[in-house]
C-alpha cells in the first residue's frame, strides 16, 4: 500500500547546525533594539526554508511550513480577526506549554488573509505539495474566552464562517490540503455536538482543497457520529495518547481518509519503525477501503530540534517499510 | 477573636536584572559558579528583607537560584538527562528533563537553601518542592514503562527531600502540582503520587495547582492528601466560589487574589472585595491569602506593588472583621 507521510502542525524553530539562522536570537536582538522587524521576517523565512528542507530530505510527501512565525496555534490567526483581542498567557492542554488566550469581545469577522502570503512563500520553496494549517474553529472557540456571544452555537458558527474565508484565501493561493487543528474535538462530550457542527460546517462547505481535522491529545469518540456526515476529507487520530481512537476506524465513512498519528510528538523516545509499520498494517487490515496518511500524533514543535528531525526520518522509514511489507 | 487570612506567596519571585545577567554570563563561561552563588545568596537576603518590609506572614526564599521548576530538580537527580532547548511559548525556551534511567535522590536538593533563607529571618520560610506528578508530566520519558512507574519513583525521591526539610525545621512544606489540572483523568495517579511524596510529614503540607477544568476535577481535587490546596482565584474572577457554595471546600485554601499574568497592579478595593467574597463561603482560619501563582514572570516593581496592595487589603479586612493574625 502507499501511505502518504505528513507532519501534524508546527515544528521546532531552532537550528541543529551551528551557523544556521536562529530566529530566537534574531527576535531577542529585535527586542533589544539591535535588529528590525524585517530581520525577524527574514529569519522566519530562512527557518521555514530549513524546516521544509528537513522534510524534503527525509522524503515527507505532504510538507508543512512549520509555522515558524507563530507564537502558538491560536493567536497568529485569531489576532487578524475582527471581534477578537488577545489576552494573557495561560497553560495549553498538554505538557508545560502556553498560549495567549483570545477573547471574543464583538462579532467575529474575517478582515483579510492572514496566512496566504506565508503559504505562497512556503509553496515557492518546494516542488512538493504543501499542507496549509489553520486553527480549527471549534478549538479556537474553546481556547478563547467568549465575552460576547455567550452561546457556543452562535459563537462557533461565527468563528467557523470567519475561518472559512481564510480557508478560501489559502485555496486561492494554491492550497490543495487544509489542516484544521482541533484538539478540543477529542475532549468534547455529546452535549457539545451542536456547537461543533455549527463551527465545522462553514469551513468544510464548498472546499476545493482536501480537509484534515487533526485531533491531538484525545479521541473524538463521543462526537464522532455527529460529525461523520460533514464533508471532511480526513481525520487525524492520536493513536499514541489515545489508543481508544483505534475503535473509530470502523466508523469512518467510506471514501474518507485517516491520518494515523503513530509517532509520539511529545516524547523524545524514538519509536521502532517496524512497530509503526505494524500499526499501519493493522489499520489497513481493519479498513482496506480507506486512504491513509502517516503523521506524528501532534505538532513536533515541543521536542528538541534534533529529536524532532529524527522523528521525521523515522516517519518516512516506517511508511516505506509498511509499503514494502504490503501492509 | 478568630484568626486567619495569613499572607504568603506561591514561591517564585522575579530575578533582579543583574542576577539574570550573571546567570547568562555563567552559562557562557564568563562568570564562575562561586561568584554566581554569592550573588544568588545576596539577592535572596534582599528579597527576604523586602518580604518582611511588605509584612507577609509566611515567607519564601524566592527561588532566585532556580531556572525552570522541573529542570532545577532534574539537574540534581541521577536518572535524568537534560534536553536541548524546547519551546515553552513565543521566544521562551527551556531545557527539559529526560528520564533515561531510574530516578533517585542522592543528595540534598533544596535543604541548604532553605536553611540559609531561614537563618535570615524570624518569620517562617516555606520549603518549596515540585511534585512528582508534575515532574513526570513535564519531562520526557525514555526509561520508564509507564507514567505511573515514573511518578512513583519521583514521589519516593521527593519524599526524602521533604522529610529532610522537615528535619531541618521547616514548618510549611509546599509540593507544587500545577500539572494536575490539565489531565483530569489522571487525578487518581496524582493523588497517589502526592500521598507518597508527603508520607510521614508532620509539617503543614501545601500544594499549588493551576487553573484547569474544575467542572471535572472538583470536588475530587479535595482527595489530594495535603493540608492546604493553593488555587488561582483572581484569574478566574472567583467563579470557583460558586462551586464551593454547592460543594464545600473542606481543606485550608491558598486563596489567590493577584493575577500574575497581568502587568496591572490591582487596587486595594478589588483585592479586598475578592477576600470578602471568599469569606462568604470560607472561614478565615481556612484562608491563606496569596497571589494566583508564582511571581517570576512579573517585573520586581510589579511584584512588590501587587504584594503591598494585597497585604494592605488583608489588614483592612482583618480590622473590619476582627480577625487576628
Amino acid at each position: 500500500m502507499k501511505i502518504q507521510t505528513t507532519l501534524a502542525g508546527s515544528y521546532p524553530k531552532l537550528p541543529t547546525e551551528p551557523g544556521d539562522v536562529n530566529v530566537r536570537v534574531v527576535r531577542n536582538r529585535r527586542d533589544q533594539g539591535k535588529a528590525t522587524d524585517q530581520d525577524v521576517a527574514a529569519a522566519v523565512r530562512e527557518t521555514t526554508r530549513r524546516i521544509i528542507g528537513i522534510q524534503e530530505r527525509a522524503g515527507v510527501d505532504l510538507v508543512q511550513d512549520g509555522c515558524a512565525g507563530w507564537d502558538d496555534a491560536q493567536t497568529y490567526v485569531a489576532r487578524g480577526l475582527e471581534g477578537v483581542k488577545i489576552a494573557g498567557l495561560i497553560r495549553y492542554l498538554d505538557t508545560n506549554t502556553y498560549y495567549r488566550q483570545p477573547e471574543i469581545v464583538g462579532d467575529v469577522r474575517w478582515k483579510a488573509p492572514v496566512t496566504a502570503d506565508d503559504f505562497r512563500a512556503a509553496k515557492g520553496m518546494t516542488s512538493r505539495p504543501v499542507k496549509a494549517l489553520l486553527p480549527g474553529p471549534y478549538s479556537l472557540l474553546r481556547f478563547s474566552k467568549d465575552l460576547h456571544y455567550r452561546d457556543p452555537v452562535k459563537a462557533g458558527r461565527a468563528v467557523g464562517e470567519a475561518l472559512a474565508k481564510e480557508a478560501r484565501a489559502l485555496e486561492e493561493a494554491g492550497a490543495t490540503w487544509l489542516h484544521f487543528e482541533e484538539p478540543w474535538l477529542g475532549k468534547a462530550t455529546s452535549a457539545d455536538a451542536p456547537a461543533i457542527r455549527a463551527a465545522l460546517a462553514p469551513i468544510l462547505a464548498d472546499r476545493t482543497a482536501k480537509t484534515l481535522l487533526q485531533v491531538p491529545f484525545g479521541t473524538p469518540t463521543a462526537i464522532f457520529d455527529s460529525i461523520a456526515d460533514l464533508p471532511w476529507s480526513a481525520i487525524g487520530l492520536d493513536l499514541v495518547e489515545s489508543p481508544a481512537a483505534w475503535d473509530l476506524l470502523p466508523r469512518v465513512p467510506k471514501g474518507r481518509g485517516v491520518a494515523l498519528g503513530l509517532v509520539d510528538a511529545r516524547n523524545t523516545r524514538l519509536e521502532d519503525a517496524a512497530d509503526v509499520a505494524r500499526s499501519i498494517a493493522r489499520a489497513a487490515a481493519a479498513r482496506p477501503d480507506l486512504e491513509y496518511l502517516l503523521s506524528p500524533n501532534a505538532s513536533l514543535e515541543y521536542l528538541p530540534a534534533d529529536k524532532a528531525e529524527a522523528k521525521v526520518v523515522l516517519l518516512v522509514e516506517a511508511a516505506r517499510l509498511a509499503a514494502r511489507n504490503g501492509g | 477573636m478568630s484568626r486567619g487570612l495569613w499572607t504568603t506567596t506561591v514561591g517564585s519571585f522575579p530575578k533582579p536584572p543583574q542576577l539574570e545577567r550573571a546567570r547568562q554570563q555563567h552559562a557562557r563561561g564568563e562568570l564562575g559558579a562561586d561568584a554566581l552563588f554569592q550573588m544568588e545568596r545576596d539577592e535572596t537576603v534582599k528579597l527576604i528583607r523586602r518580604q518582611e518590609e511588605i509584612g507577609l506572614d509566611i515567607l519564601v526564599d524566592g527561588e532566585l537560584y532556580r531556572g525552570d521548576m522541573t529542570t532545577y530538580f532534574a539537574e540534581r537527580m541521577p536518572g535524568f538527562a537534560i534536553s536541548n532547548p524546547v519551546r515553552s511559548y513565543g521566544n521562551r525556551y527551556y531545557r527539559k528533563p529526560i528520564a533515561v534511567g531510574p530516578i533517585r535522590r542522592t543528595k540534598s536538593l533544596t535543604v541548604e537553601w532553605w536553611k540559609f533563607a531561614q537563618s535570615q529571618t524570624k518569620q517562617p520560610i516555606k520549603g518549596m518542592l515540585t511534585g512528582p506528578y508534575t515532574m513526570m508530566d513535564w519531562s520526557f520519558n525514555e526509561h520508564y514503562p509507564s507514567r505511573e512507574a515514573m511518578a512513583m519513583d519521583l514521589a519516593a525521591a521527593i519524599n526524602e527531600e521533604a522529610l529532610a526539610l522537615q528535619e531541618a525545621g521547616a514548618k510549611y512544606i509546599q509540593i507544587d502540582e500545577p500539572a494536575v489540572s490539565v489531565r483530569p483523568d489522571e487525578l487518581p495517579l496524582a493523588v497517589k503520587a502526592l500521598g507518597r511524596a508527603a508520607q510521614g510529614l508532620k509539617a503543614k503540607t501545601i500544594t499549588h495547582i493551576c487553573y484547569g477544568d474544575f467542572d471535572v476535577i472538583y470536588p475530587a481535587l479535595l482527595d489530594l492528601p495535603v493540608d492546604q490546596i493553593d488555587l488561582e482565584m483572581a484569574n478566574s474572577r472567583y467563579d470557583l466560589l460558586e462551586r464551593f457554595k454547592a460543594q464545600p471546600f473542606t481543606k485550608e485554601i491558598g486563596y489567590g487574589v493577584l493575577d500574575v499574568h497581568s502587568h496591572r497592579v490591582e487596587t486595594k478595593d478589588e483585592v479586598k472585595q475578592g477576600i470578602l467574597r471568599g469569606l462568604e463561603v470560607l472561614k478565615p482560619e481556612q484562608m491563606y491569602v496569596d497571589p494566583d501563582c508564582g511571581l517570576k514572570t512579573r517585573t520586581m516593581d510589579e511584584a512588590f506593588a501587587k504584594l503591598e496592595v494585597m497585604v494592605a487589603a488583608v489588614r483592612e479586612v482583618r480590622a473590619e472583621r476582627g480577625i487576628g493574625a
